[in-house]
């Protein structure tokens, strides 16, 4: 067969390239170009070359036409298959780049646009803005309504988990935890234990909530996931600081009692208020407590960092309960009754362990020995 | 067979061969030609299933259906084929660097095989070979019978023949076209070493073959229901990724006849 000259308006030089060393990516490129059903030419010098070129063109869904030998080569005649590579519309056309905050790009502006209510479920993990292509497999995501999940703040939120990230092996002065006083130490012990099993609950709760979050709503992705990492390494500094002064604490079987209530939830935003905001937000004064009081640095920078982070946590919390409730004013009902079921819950359990309450006095106090009032002279 | 519903047997060559008619099976039944499948463990055995009616379309290698078309007295009718089918090829690959000018000079030469009952990887070499001037009978063949009764699908020997050449066990190797250049796509050691030295005419591959005693009005809307299947339907398009196939055709026997030569002349056709 002859190609007609006018069909095959494109043509490519291989040149010394071949099969298996790239000529494969060159023609993929050059058949972008081509439209479906029309034709490129491939000039060749290589025999060899030539040859096999029908067999990829197959491969590849075209149709290799013709192939004639000249004096200086081989010119291959392939016709475009006319199927769709990608099952896809077309991609969108070069668009203005997100804005640079002096040279950042942050995660709250770089969707520059509105958020669809309901993301569509089949888009998967398409990333934003990518074109997803149809016949993937679909999955259900249960948190798929925009408005029952987001914090309007949310991008900001991702940006300052990045940009505070610390290393518990490292940012830590670990050297002045060791030598407090047994007594001292055995308090200290008993309190980073009852922190750490708190922090457990606190990724646990996030961790859950996490892959059932739609994908396109990536900001939110990014939040729970910064949330996750928080907590992981809130566990790992405080059993370090538990560790690092050789003493150990009880794991209370009454806290256990109590965090077990916060795994129970499954509505996002009554755990954004169980565990973010009343959870996370009594721990700030009770890490403050620790900083302030504490006996050694190494203790209060544990606390001080993870203070930092649990104020950002609780940040989220509010935000979303605000932004829920302002949007389904419904809502408040079933919120409020989140929290008087847990209310009613602690209630029932023998209260705050006298244990830990104990041990954070004589973390405090750093001594059993009741302090000398100061003499005052009589007047 | 029962009803009108036909029964459609295909070898079992590899284990995606289920997922591949399990999706079809469910496209013939919404397209309202509802179609159950057999599978068979080789191909002379479906053969034997057409001719005594144990199914009614077997989906046949170009070997198999010669010798259904040959021991049906030539009362066969082609349903269908893969756009792939009607243009394959066998490639003769060497060494890279030793490149012959013409076929003839492999003459007396070590000649690597694929599975003897694989058109493609044995029988056409053979009679394509000859015809380029090649003396076969001063040829040692190294043959890779590793797939008896696959005749060639599973491609375990063309990937045999492909590492006796780069190996240097063989200075030259038969495989289809297809294979060679799949083997090239999944970079497979052994084919960097190699190019294509010579390459077949074309000739037709696999088909869906009926006895002609099949209800024309069944076999046609079946036909139709084949050439219907879109590869741009992202619920078909994986199992049609498995077949090889983009688009189906209506087949015809034109590109059967070197293959029905070859066979006879090796006495394949009893």
């Amino acid at each position: 067969m002859t190609v007609d000259r006018r069909q095959a308006a494109h043509r490519v030089d291989a040149e010394h390239l071949e099969l298996g060393g790239g000529l494969e990516v060159l023609l993929a490129a050059a058949f972008e170009r081509v439209a479906p059903g029309g034709v490129l030419e491939i000039r060749t010098p290589s025999r060899a070359v030539a040859l096999e070129l029908p067999g990829w063109a197959r491969l590849a869904g075209h149709e290799p036409i013709d192939q004639i030998s000249r004096a200086d080569g081989y010119v291959v005649a392939i016709r475009r298959g006319t199927s769709a590579r990608i099952l896809a519309g077309p991609l969108s056309p070069r668009r203005t780049p997100p804005p640079l905050r002096d040279g950042e790009l942050h995660t709250a502006d770089w969707r520059g646009g509105g958020l669809p209510p309901e993301p569509d479920p089949r888009a998967g993990f398409a990333p934003l803005r990518a074109v997803p292509e149809t016949g993937a497999p679909t999955r259900h995501w249960p948190l798929s309504r925009r408005d029952a999940i987001w914090a309007d703040d949310v991008g900001e939120l991702v940006d300052q988990a990045s940009a505070q990230q610390w290393d518990a092996s490292r940012d830590i002065p670990w050297e002045a935890a060791d030598g407090l006083d047994d007594t001292t130490e055995r308090a200290v012990a008993q309190v980073m234990t009852f922190l750490a099993q708190n922090e457990y609950a606190a990724l646990y709760v996030p961790a859950g909530f996490l892959p059932q979050v739609n994908p396109q709503l990536v900001e939110l992705v990014l939040w729970l996931g910064s949330h996750v990492h928080d907590e992981a390494r809130h566990i790992e500094v405080f059993t370090k600081r538990s560790l690092a002064g050789g003493h150990h604490g009880y794991a209370l079987a009454s806290t256990e009692l109590s965090l077990s209530t916060l795994l129970d939830g499954h509505d996002f935003t009554a755990s954004s208020l169980l565990l973010n905001a009343l959870g996370e937000g009594t721990f700030l004064d009770l890490l403050r407590f620790i900083e302030i009081h504490a006996p050694d640095a190494a203790t209060a920078a544990a606390a001080r960092l993870a203070h930092r982070d649990e104020r950002r946590h609780v940040h989220f919390g509010i935000s979303n309960i605000k932004r829920t409730v302002a949007i389904e004013p419904d809502s408040v009902g079933p919120l409020v009754a989140a929290a008087e079921a847990r209310a009613a819950k602690l209630i029932s359990l023998s209260g705050f362990s006298p244990v830990l309450v104990e041990a954070l006095t004589i973390m405090a106090a750093r001594s059993m020995i009741y302090p000398t009032p100061p003499r005052t002279s009589a007047g | 067979m029962s009803g009108a519903e036909p029964r459609l047997g295909a070898v079992a060559y590899r284990p995606r061969v289920v997922t591949i008619w399990e999706r079809f099976r469910t496209y013939f039944a919404d397209a309202g030609v509802p179609t159950d499948y057999i599978l068979f463990s080789n191909y002379e055995r479906l053969v034997e299933a057409v001719l005594d009616g144990t199914v009614e379309i077997g989906w046949n290698t170009n070997t198999a259906y010669m010798a259904l078309d040959h021991r049906a007295g030539g009362h066969t009718r082609i349903l269908g084929m893969r756009d792939v089918d009607r243009d394959w090829a066998t490639v003769l690959v060497t060494r890279k660097g030793q490149l012959p000018d013409s076929v003839s000079e492999l003459s007396g030469r070590v000649l690597a095989l694929g599975s003897r009952d694989s058109g493609h990887a044995a029988i056409l070499p053979l009679h394509y070979l000859a015809e380029e001037g090649l003396d076969v009978a001063s040829c040692r063949l190294l043959r890779f019978d590793t797939d008896i009764g696959k005749h060639g699908d599973t491609g375990d020997s063309e990937l045999h023949v492909v590492r006796a050449v780069a190996d240097g066990e063989a200075d030259a190797g038969a495989l289809s076209a297809a294979y060679f250049s799949a083997f090239r796509a999944e970079s497979v050691p052994a084919v960097a070493h190699l190019e294509v030295a010579w390459r077949s005419p074309p000739y037709y591959h696999c088909n869906f073959t009926v006895l002609d005693s099949l209800d024309r009005e069944v076999s046609e809307r079946w036909s139709q229901a084949l050439l219907a299947m879109d590869y741009d339907d992202p619920s078909l398009r994986p199992a049609m990724e498995l077949e090889g196939v983009r688009r189906w055709y209506p087949g015809d026997r034109e590109g059967y006849a070197s293959l029905q030569t070859a066979m006879r002349e090796q006495a394949l056709l009893s």
